[in-house]
């Protein structure tokens, strides 16, 4: 049945599908390679690029409004992060070891600041903030980030949980650990990578995020922002750099995270 | 005030919703003893176990650890140590951080719980294994590990969960023996929970048979295996014959019972049996000889014989009377070869093999006994 | 083997969930409610009205230009999950199936766009579609044309393009999951009985593929409905979509209550089709496992 011309048909039909995942590939990576190459540009337009130039990665050095705005991202994202992760861990314990009705729609509820179109947690957000009369600063800022990192992290962290199993909990009390003492000796380990896990991707998520950002922001902005507003004066090669560190930092930061997760996800293969 | 006890329960009793998962269970453990819950799963075991370490509280009742009543005592301040089914090293932890973990835990300091844990590993045979991660051992040796974690702190008891469930079967075997050892050596009392009846049989000094959350009988295994006290502790326990009969009359040493037709001597009555009534009659299927000598036993019914089978050590023969049946295991070395299939033959069995149950009972019989249900 | 449990916790250990709870009342909740409570109110030049009205629902429900966009947001989201899919699918298909080597690496490579910053991403495409972009660029060095087309930017094709890019990954991570659920012998049964690569794919892969097919479709079209950022780079003045009418009235038309409900009403059409991920769609977020 499966001549030789029907073999080769199937083997064509492996190429050609190759093939298009190619160019879907070029398509995935092409305009980030045009931001790379254009960062590098010397010329303050696009159009003809004469030879390469770090002029504009040096410039970025010296901008005041757009280190400051670096700086912001990261206090943002580091204290996101810290309160998502106690939030969100505290949630994970809750619905993975407490029995109560509802839990479909709990977790429905708590995964919305995170699937729901940005727009809408913005403006709910900016709505509440106004009615309690709080000024657009940093705060608000982070009140959007803590609202969609925290799912992120209850998540992986109740994931972790449930494929611990209550064995490990059981038998660290039954040798006389408190129940405090258990969390910390046995628990916290063991969700350890879980939790280091969660608080790179939220820290990505949080350092990248525009679209909750914009609406809460007020004078103090966070490199998106920032970035958002050099929009205005058009496209030029600074634009570029900004985009290109911003491209380097996430793909290190992706690395180093999948090579960490990678790496302890073997070490704790528990027999189940 | 009672030395020797290591374990009591009085009335325990725990619920889960409208489920009974332990119905009121009494018994004093000794000091020294191995002690196993036997039945088939749901039968209430585990629960028990979990219970007496502390995991959970009961509904109702009293447990008492060494004469203290612990009944709200948590499972940490507790002096029972469980090894659970699948050991739940801490995979984070080498396994001399797991065994020092609960000397930790009692504040005992490295210095001084070095020659604990020297001791315990020496115990069971995994000396040398120190600074390896659970994740690097293999079934056997992770057991090991985890009962020495259970031991080091010298627990009132040890609490034991199906530890050899996960092992195969020759390491189950060889297993068995080890920790009989080990108990025997240590002269720890071992509370130890099985669904598996030759391990219960050939480890326990008693044994109790469980299902549905009732305890059926607390005996030690020769009592279980020849006077169980109910149906489903005769059939859970070996193979046995269940035969239909009604009482014809009722004696101070025995009694009679007719099976298709056959009139047949019994065990004297268990309270409550009435003559004229329908019951169950048990006979056990290495109990049932095929074509005895005359005048050698006191039942004799006349079968065909319907299938043989070979087991390697010995051969079982279905024999059909009428519209009821009797298997007999005659070893191989004692089998009549020149038995075939539809043969007609004479099949006797004594009357002190055969126990009689109410027939109410039969719903509780396992049938075919071995492996719970 | 244990019997049935009692089916829940006694509420004294609810208080362990008193953290996420407050964070969820205060963060979801609480907004939620005065963002509905808002839309019964009107604006007033600068000021808004605190008095109960449906000005704002009649208007959005009769007034045709808001239904208008509406529709055609809904058209564009439909338009771009399709073609995320049909991107995205065989892709995934491929790494699925196709790569023996590689294949953690290849998975990661679709996903890194993903999180390498949707803005720049964003620059990236208007840059290429640009009067002075890379397009144009080429097409006039090559002398196809004489000056630069302004067919590229600032119109609905940009913001589909745009939109589409930024979808792929989304609806990639579900449907690769669900493709790797799969047991090959599956597919080798499917042989062994005689069908070719097509049929199996038809009446084994596609079907066992569908809840991770329909999640991402789901996700992107959340995304593409709500999204009010491309729109306002890309889309001109053809670029008016829901999302940034939305926007617009928290920033130039200043109409507080109109926006409000607005995003209330996108709000409810995000939760039913979210809604429908949970009947149909996978159960676990690929993009949230490890």
């Amino acid at each position: 049945m499966s001549s030789v011309k029907g073999s080769r048909r199937l083997e064509r039909r492996g190429v050609s599908l190759k093939l298009y995942g190619l160019l879907i590939f070029i398509y995935l990576y092409l305009p980030l390679m045009v931001v790379i190459i254009y960062s590098f540009s010397p010329t303050k337009t696009i159009v003809g690029m004469t030879g390469m130039t770090g002029k504009w990665y040096v410039e970025l050095v010296h901008d005041k409004e757009l280190l400051k705005a670096v700086l912001h991202s990261f206090e943002v994202g580091i204290s996101a992060v810290i309160l998502a992760l106690i939030f969100g861990t505290a949630g994970a314990f809750f619905i993975t070891k407490v029995r109560f009705p509802g839990k479909g729609v709990f977790r429905a509820l708590v995964m919305l600041p995170f699937v729901l179109p940005g727009i809408i947690m913005g403006l709910t957000l900016l709505i509440f903030i106004k009615n309690l009369n709080i000024s657009l600063s940093m705060l608000t800022i982070l009140m959007g980030h803590v609202s969609f990192t925290t799912p992120l992290v209850m998540f992986q962290v109740s994931a972790r949980l449930q494929r611990m199993g209550p064995n490990f909990q059981f038998a660290a009390q039954d040798l006389g650990a408190t129940p405090f003492k258990t969390f910390w000796y046995v628990t916290l380990p063991m969700i350890r990578t879980a939790l280091i896990g969660a608080a790179l991707l939220a820290f990505t998520v949080s350092f990248d995020e525009i679209v909750i950002s914009y609406f809460l922001t007020g004078t103090w902005t966070t490199l998106p922002v920032y970035l958002y507003g050099m929009l205005r004066f058009g496209l030029s090669p600074k634009v570029y750099a900004v985009s290109g560190l911003i491209l380097i930092f996430s793909l290190s930061l992706i690395l180093f995270m999948t090579k960490y997760i990678g790496r302890s996800a073997e070490e704790f293969k528990v027999k189940r | 005030m009672d030395d020797a006890t290591a374990i009591e329960l009085q009335s325990l009793t725990k619920r889960f919703d409208e489920v009974v998962a332990v119905d009121n269970f009494n018994v004093k453990i000794q000091k020294g003893e191995f002690f196993s819950l036997l039945g088939p799963s749901g039968c209430g075991k585990t629960t028990t176990l979990r219970v007496v370490a502390g995991l959970e509280g009961p509904s109702d009742g009293t447990v008492l650890l060494e004469n203290q009543d612990v009944t709200g005592i948590p499972a940490y301040k507790r002096n029972v140590n469980t090894v659970f089914q699948d050991y739940a090293l801490f995979p984070h932890m080498d396994v001399k951080k797991n065994i020092f973990f609960p000397l930790k835990m009692r504040k005992i300091s490295a210095n001084e719980a070095e020659p604990k844990i020297e001791r315990v590993l020496r115990l069971v045979n995994m000396e040398g294994f120190e600074k390896r991660l659970p994740q690097q051992l293999s079934g056997g040796q992770r057991q090991r590990i985890a009962l020495a974690r259970s031991l080091v702190n010298e627990p009132a008891a040890l609490l034991l969960d199906e530890p050899l469930g996960a092992l195969d079967f020759k390491l189950r075997v060889a297993m068995q023996k080890v920790l009989k050892d080990i108990q025997r050596n240590v002269g720890i009392t071992f509370v130890y929970v099985t669904h598996d009846q030759t391990e219960a049989m050939t480890m326990s000094d008693r044994i109790a048979v469980m299902k549905d959350g009732r305890v059926h009988q607390i005996a030690s295994p020769d009592e279980i295996y020849n006077d169980p006290e109910t149906a489903f502790v005769a059939s859970f326990i070996g193979d046995m014959n269940f035969l239909s009969g009604t009482i014809e009359s009722a004696g101070e040493k025995n009694a009679k019972a007719v099976v298709s037709g056959n009139t047949i001597n019994t065990r004297k009555l268990k309270q409550g049996i009435r003559t004229g009534e329908e019951t169950l009659l048990c006979i056990r299927v290495e109990r049932v000889e095929v074509n005895p000598p005359d005048g050698k036993l006191d039942n004799i019914i006349a079968c065909t014989l319907k299938r043989i089978v070979f087991r390697g050590t010995d051969y079982e023969a279905t024999c059909q009377f009428d519209d009821s049946e009797i298997r007999a295991v005659v070893s191989a070395t004692a089998w009549d070869h020149r038995l075939k299939e539809g043969d007609a033959i004479h099949i006797g069995f004594k009357t002190k093999d055969v126990i009689v149950f109410p027939k109410s009972e039969e719903k509780d019989v396992i049938k075919y006994s071995v492996e719970a249900v | 083997m244990e019997l049935k449990k009692s089916r829940f916790d006694p509420p004294r250990s609810y208080i362990r969930g008193a953290p996420i709870i407050l964070w969820l009342l205060f963060l979801v909740v609480i907004p939620l409610i005065f963002t509905f409570a808002m839309s019964f109110y009107s604006s007033e030049g600068l000021m808004i009205e605190k008095t109960f009205t449906l000005k704002n629902y009649r208007v959005f429900f009769t007034d045709p230009v808001y239904s208008r966009i509406l529709f055609k947001s809904l058209r564009l989201a439909l338009g771009v999950s399709l073609l995320s899919i049909a991107m995205a699918y065989p892709l995934a298909y491929m790494v699925s199936f196709k790569m023996v080597r590689g294949r953690n690496l290849l998975f990661m490579m679709c996903i890194i766009p993903l999180w390498v910053s949707y803005l720049v991403r964003i620059i990236a495409w208007r840059s290429i579609l640009g009067n002075r972009g890379v397009i144009n660029t080429i097409l006039l060095a090559i002398g196809i044309i004489q000056e630069p087309l302004r067919i590229f930017l600032y119109n609905r094709f940009a913001i589909a393009v745009t939109l589409t890019y930024i979808c792929i990954p989304f609806v990639f991570i579900p449907v690769y999951t669900s493709l790797e659920k799969i047991p090959r012998n599956i597919l080798n049964a499917a042989s062994d009985l005689g069908a070719n690569e097509f049929s199996t794919f038809l009446n084994v892969v596609l079907p066992l593929s569908l809840p991770g097919l329909i999640t991402g479709f789901i996700f992107s079209f959340i995304i593409a409905l709500g999204d009010y950022i491309i729109p306002l780079q890309l889309g001109g003045t053809q670029g008016i979509m829901f999302g940034n009418l939305i926007w617009s009235q928290f920033g130039v038309a200043f109409n507080w209550p109109f926006g409000a409900a607005l995003g209330f009403v996108l709000f409810i059409i995000s939760v039913t089709i979210l809604g429908l991920t949970a009947k149909f769609g996978s159960t676990e977020g690929g993009f949230l496992s490890e």
